[in-house]
């Protein structure tokens, strides 16, 4: 330990035992102007000054205001006065006294340590709680960040395809380009035209890629104002391949001219990705002949946004569809059953709800909300 | 290449669409592109030499399922497939079922264009074959009931005088009209004959 620290721990001490000398002369003040109002001399300020030196400085202080009350009180209020002999008919009193004094200072004390102890379990208990939640949340962003990637998984050839298709546009304009120009000068104007072709679906793939790398970046929440709309439309592009292989018709209603909201984009297409992977999954059993999605927004009494995504499947019994927000409950063979769970978090995060029902049709119906003002705006 | 040469490209993409159509009259080939089978099918087949170039994953119908669709209609046209994904079995369905190359996305330019060539290859081989078999059938048309008989057996391999025999005629005879189905039919010689009522028996009327 460096001597500093010594030091600075002494210092509080020194301070808590000048305190006691204090309390004890200001009982004693009190007690000696007091006297000759009462047949007795009222001694009770003693015991105030060693509850209070004992209460502030702890142990030691106590036992100082103890000795000194004790001498004071033996010279100046026990008889014969003015001196530290003790007539026999005082002794029971004094002793009383003294006793008082010790125990006084003692309980004094104790209580104070307990209660120390008390707050310092309670400051423990709050910075482990802290920490363990700073570790849950950050278990639960990697389990998002997972999910998110799994669901990216299943839609791996729809975003080859969504790759693939505009860098054939690049290669096959940029040959013709080549063409067009080995020819002649009379041609200019078609190798610009494909120019024009590549420059389009360059910008096509890129903003594919853009897509998908903020989907599998693992980075902090961070909430902006934006059109769920525009969201919507652009996880279409990643899933718009896939439900075309799996014959899966996606119906897209969108209220127009909603109002922004303050959300999370990642998270929020990560939900929209997860219910529309889900609808598609209600939909794979072959029996199916009406593979129809319709993925809806819109703005209801409440002033929240409402988007629900429809599916025309054979649909969840009741008691499995009130499960399903559940961690790890899964109805598929391979599933983990962490997406709807995470998705559930993630619009609670957003003060939203979501709720799923049966369609009466057949099929499921899943439906989540975000607040347009959320009361308290935090972040 | 003709000038009458075409090509259909089938895409609903229209970046691969406009680019493939881009490339192919980069290098003088007559092109149209289609967003989807439907309009093409409502164009049909021309009947100068063409060839498909056809995406295997359209809406709706695939392009497999196309190509089947085509079969039962009896159109003939040499099929080039693009896909973004190529899995092998897919392309073994594919060219089993007569397509003629399959490309997976993004191609070279030189294999879209060697698989376009060999298609319009095969349609021209194919148009002149039909118009051949037309011509063949339209000769055999002009014969008469007892020429098409001496014909028949003829080419079964019977000498004159079976067939006199057969067909209750003199020898003769037999070599007038024997000589009259080769006049008609523009056959250079007997084995062109068999070979022209071989293919008679197996597609009696079109």
């Amino acid at each position: 330990m460096p001597r500093p620290k010594l030091w600075a721990r002494s210092r509080p001490l020194l301070a808590f035992y000048g305190a006691a000398l204090l309390f004890v002369g200001v009982s004693f003040l009190f007690s000696f102007l007091l006297q000759r109002f009462f047949p007795y001399p009222f001694l009770f300020f003693f015991f105030g000054a060693v509850m209070a030196s004992a209460w502030f400085g702890g142990t030691g202080p106590g036992l100082l205001s103890v000795v000194l009350s004790t001498v004071l009180v033996d010279y100046f209020f026990v008889p014969p006065f003015n001196s530290f002999s003790i007539s026999p008919s005082a002794e029971a009193y004094f002793g009383a006294f003294v006793a008082c004094a010790v125990v006084a200072s003692w309980v004094s004390s104790s209580k104070k340590k307990t209660e120390q102890a008390l707050v310092q379990a309670r400051n423990d208990l709050e910075l482990r709680v802290s920490e363990r939640t700073a570790a849950l949340m950050k278990t639960q962003g990697e389990l998002a960040h997972l999910s998110r990637m799994l669901s990216m998984a299943e839609l791996t050839a729809s975003v080859v395809h969504e790759i693939g298709q505009p860098l054939t546009g690049v290669v096959t304009n940029a040959q013709a380009c080549l063409e067009w120009l080995s020819a002649g000068a009379s041609n200019v104007e078609k190798a610009r035209r494909s120019a024009d072709g590549i420059v389009r679906d360059s910008t096509r793939a890129v903003a594919v890629l853009d897509r998908i790398r903020s989907l599998f970046r693992k980075s902090p929440p961070e909430k902006e104002w934006l059109n769920i709309n525009d969201i919507i439309d652009e996880m279409m592009v990643l899933v718009r391949d896939e439900a075309r292989r799996r014959s899966v018709q996606i119906h897209i209603l969108l209220e127009q001219s909603l109002p922004h909201v303050r959300v999370d984009r990642v998270q929020i297409q990560q939900v929209i990705l997860n219910l529309v992977v889900n609808a598609m999954d209600a939909l794979n059993d072959s029996v199916i002949d009406d593979k129809r999605i319709f993925l809806m927004s819109r703005k209801n009494r409440h002033d929240e946004l409402v988007i629900r995504v429809e599916d025309c499947g054979v649909g969840l019994a009741g008691e499995l569809r009130e499960r399903m927000f559940e961690p790890f409950f899964t109805t598929k063979p391979h599933g983990i059953g962490v997406g709807l769970s995470i998705t559930r978090s993630i619009v609670e995060a957003h003060k939203g709800q979501i709720t799923a029902a049966a369609r009466p049709q057949g099929g499921t119906i899943v439906e989540f909300t975000i607040p347009i003002h959320p009361d308290d705006a935090d972040d | 290449m003709t000038d009458s040469d075409m090509v259909f490209v089938i895409d609903d993409d229209e970046s691969v669409r406009d680019a493939v159509t881009n490339l192919l009259e980069a290098v003088n080939i007559r092109a149209q592109a289609f967003a989807s089978t439907e309009a093409f099918f409502r164009r049909g087949r021309p009947d100068t030499s063409c060839c498909l170039v056809l995406d295997l994953q359209l809406p709706g119908t695939t392009g497999l399922q196309f190509q089947q669709h085509l079969h039962r209609a009896q159109i003939e046209i040499p099929i080039v497939f693009i896909t973004a994904y190529g899995d092998i079995p897919t392309a073994m369905r594919a060219v089993k079922a007569g397509a003629i190359e399959f490309l997976t996305k993004p191609f070279q330019k030189a294999d879209l264009l060697s698989a376009v060539y060999r298609g319009l290859e095969k349609d021209r081989a194919y148009l002149q074959q039909r118009a051949e078999s037309a011509a063949m059938q339209a000769h055999f048309a002009d014969l008469t009931n007892r020429e098409a008989e001496v014909m028949d057996l003829v080419t079964e391999g019977l000498s004159n005088k079976e067939i006199a025999w057969k067909l209750d005629l003199s020898e003769p005879t037999v070599k007038i009209h024997r000589s009259r189905v080769m006049q008609k039919m523009q056959a250079g010689s007997l084995p062109e004959l068999v070979r022209m009522a071989d293919r008679l028996r197996q597609n009696p009327r079109q």
